[in-house]
């Protein structure tokens, strides 16, 4: 009894070690970020690491004062948050068919959905950048909410999907027996109960949204679009050469707030993302 | 009030059947119900009456008007669920009010309706909670209430007792039967279950691969089987079943000797008996066997016999004990013998 007390205590350090390594293994870009942007530059360039940092705001100043940092925040903000809500109004709608009216080619249209996923952003980057030109929205928000939505509906309609596939159908049948329109079950009784798959697909578009590199370069040009990820590749160039205390601050201040919904949602987003995958 | 008549009905996904041929005329106020093994088609029929599903063939008629193109929503039934469909989202209180809702029946009213119906349900206590915090019983009962709100022309009910547990779905029965009797509204209730078939229904439909097997009064059903499928069906323990051959007016089966038959039919036939119908005798009987299994319920005794390589059901007396292997004598009750044809089940009178 007793040995094997012990031996499950010891189970559990065991456990426990394993985790924690893991875990700080994960952190360490963030904590190494979180070091960099808060030292002094000359601090960060010197040939022998310093395990002690000297703390200092310089980077914090720098990106408020020389840099419209406002700008790119709130360009960020916008064009999210712009995305996500384009994205539910046309993912909810289509999920909905794909999980629960029949018709032909139903599956190959879910598949043509995700595929969009499947090539190289390159690809079609430049005639994406024709399109947006001709159209006169280049260097403005609003390419970046289309944009952005576009990369992430095909994910957001497919999260949704597999959270609506999962609601019985004698919940429909009956809300029709009992009354409702098409449009009515899917607003009083399908979204409230797939609430949480909704949350989830929202907070995955929003990271990969936040992390949207290539496209966003090719749109912004001055401030009047230009993200926060974008932004980052300012500290890069120029007289200053590149900034890195600047960068890493950046960058861990991009992270924060998707931090803080990732854990705030955990529970669901663990099943959003393994549904799909055992549904199919 | 509503009369419902199904005719000609079919249903085909491509090549697969849901039901065959049914024909059926539903008296207003009738509570019928419609028995038979999981893919009969029965809850395919009545998903026909609801409008959740078109009938590839055939009529829906209630109250002479042909329902085939109306919309389930604007067909005024009301339908019970196995798995109670209540609205996850919503309290009880506003699972009850969302048929009154979807019918834009007045605000005044539909408060006062709402607590009539789960008054009636004895769920006044528990409108506040959601669904997720009521036991399986409670659930049921709201999702009665739900139905019962808006006093529909006509009550489905599609297996609404299968996920409660025996004690709790004998109780649940004895409430559906009284409310359907108190409030006067035509109801079609689906089951696999005999006992509630009985129980309940005024008629019942009996249903085997898309096909009406027998329509009848539970006695009718129970004492007069059209063939041996339905002769299977009812009954717990079910009829037994003996294949023989008729010579000379007299069954002829392994451990089965039958004279003086009350049919003209010679050759190969199914003698159907019920456990109910046979006595233990002394000696003699028509039925020598070996004691297979005894099985003591309290109030009677589940005796089971083999005779050649077949094993027959006897109730027998409840203080009825024995060791296994002894030779046993049964007698049949000569008024409540079935012969069927073997070849194709029906019944031979």
């Amino acid at each position: 009894m007793a040995s094997q007390r012990r031996k499950r205590g010891q189970n559990r350090v065991v456990r426990y070690l394993i985790l924690g390594s893991w875990a700080l293994f994960c952190l360490v870009p963030v904590i190494w970020f979180l070091s960099i942007g808060l030292r002094p530059r000359t601090e960060i360039i010197t040939p022998q690491p310093i395990y002690v940092p000297t703390l200092s705001l310089d980077a914090w100043n720098m990106i408020w004062s020389d840099w419209p940092m406002g700008s790119y925040l709130r360009n960020s903000v916008l064009a999210i948050v712009g995305s996500v809500a384009i994205d539910l109004v046309l993912a909810i709608p289509a999920a909905y068919s794909l999980s629960r009216y029949t018709y032909r080619g139903r599956e190959d249209i879910g598949f043509y959905i995700l595929s969009t996923r499947m090539m190289a952003p390159a690809i079609v980057a430049i005639p994406i950048f024709f399109l947006f030109r001709n159209m006169g929205l280049l260097d403005t928000i609003w390419a970046l909410m289309l944009i952005y939505a576009a990369i992430n509906l095909s994910v957001v309609t497919w999260i949704i999907r597999s959270y609506m596939m999962d609601i019985p159908q004698e919940l429909e049948d009956a809300a029709r027996t009992d009354g409702a329109s098409d449009l009515r079950i899917l607003w009083e009784i399908i979204i409230p109960a797939v609430l949480p798959g909704i949350i989830t697909a929202a907070v995955i578009a929003m990271i990969f949204a936040i992390n949207e590199f290539l496209f966003t370069l090719l749109i912004a040009s001055t401030k009047n679009a230009y993200t926060m990820s974008v932004a980052l590749a300012n500290f890069t160039g120029g007289s200053d050469g590149v900034i890195y205390n600047a960068i890493a601050l950046v960058a861990f201040l991009a992270f924060v707030p998707i931090f803080v919904v990732v854990v705030a949602i955990q529970k669901h987003l663990s099943r959003g993302l393994t549904m799909g995958a055992v549904k199919g | 009030m509503a009369r419902i008549e199904l005719t000609g009905i079919q249903k085909r996904w491509g090549n697969v059947w849901g039901v065959r041929d049914v024909n059926i005329d539903i008296a207003d106020q009738e509570l019928i119900v419609f028995l038979g093994p999981s893919g009969c088609g029965k809850t395919t029929t009545m998903r026909m009456i609801a409008g959740l599903e078109d009938p590839t063939e055939g009529q829906v008629i209630m109250d002479g008007e042909v329902m085939n193109d109306i919309d389930a929503r604007d067909r005024d039934v009301a339908m019970v669920f196995q798995g109670y469909a209540l609205y996850p989202n919503m309290t009880i209180y506003e699972n009850i009010r969302f048929p009154l809702r979807m019918r834009s029946v007045p605000r005044s009213e539909q408060d006062r309706l709402v607590r009539e119906a789960a008054d009636m349900v004895e769920l006044g206590d528990l409108l506040d909670r959601k669904p997720s915090a009521l036991s399986g019983g409670q659930r049921q009962r709201a999702a009665l209430a739900r139905a019962i709100v808006r006093q529909p022309q006509m009550f489905l009910m599609d297996e609404p007792l299968s996920n409660l547990d025996a004690k709790l779905r004998q109780a649940m029965r004895v409430q559906i039967k009284h409310l359907q009797r108190q409030l006067k509204i035509t109801t079609v209730y689906v089951t696999h279950d005999q006992i509630e078939a009985m129980t309940l229904a005024d008629r019942i439909v009996i249903m085997e691969g898309g096909l009406i097997q027998q329509i009848g009064t539970p006695d009718q059903i129970y004492s007069d089987p059209a063939n041996t499928f339905v002769a299977g069906f009812i009954g717990a323990p079910p009829m037994n079943l003996i294949e023989g051959q008729v010579k000379d007016n007299r069954f002829q089966s392994a451990g089965v000797t039958l004279p003086d038959l009350p049919i003209s039919w010679d050759g190969p036939v199914t003698l159907g008996v019920r456990p109910e119908d046979c006595r233990v005798a002394a000696d003699g009987g028509h039925l020598i066997g070996q004691v297979y299994g005894v099985e003591p319920t309290g109030d009677m005794t589940y005796l089971t016999l083999k005779a050649g390589d077949r094993l027959i059901e006897v109730k027998a007396d409840r203080d009825y004990r024995s060791d296994l292997d002894v030779t046993c004598h049964v007698t049949f009750d000569p008024q409540r013998l079935y012969f069927f044809d073997p070849k194709t089940g029906q019944r031979i009178r």
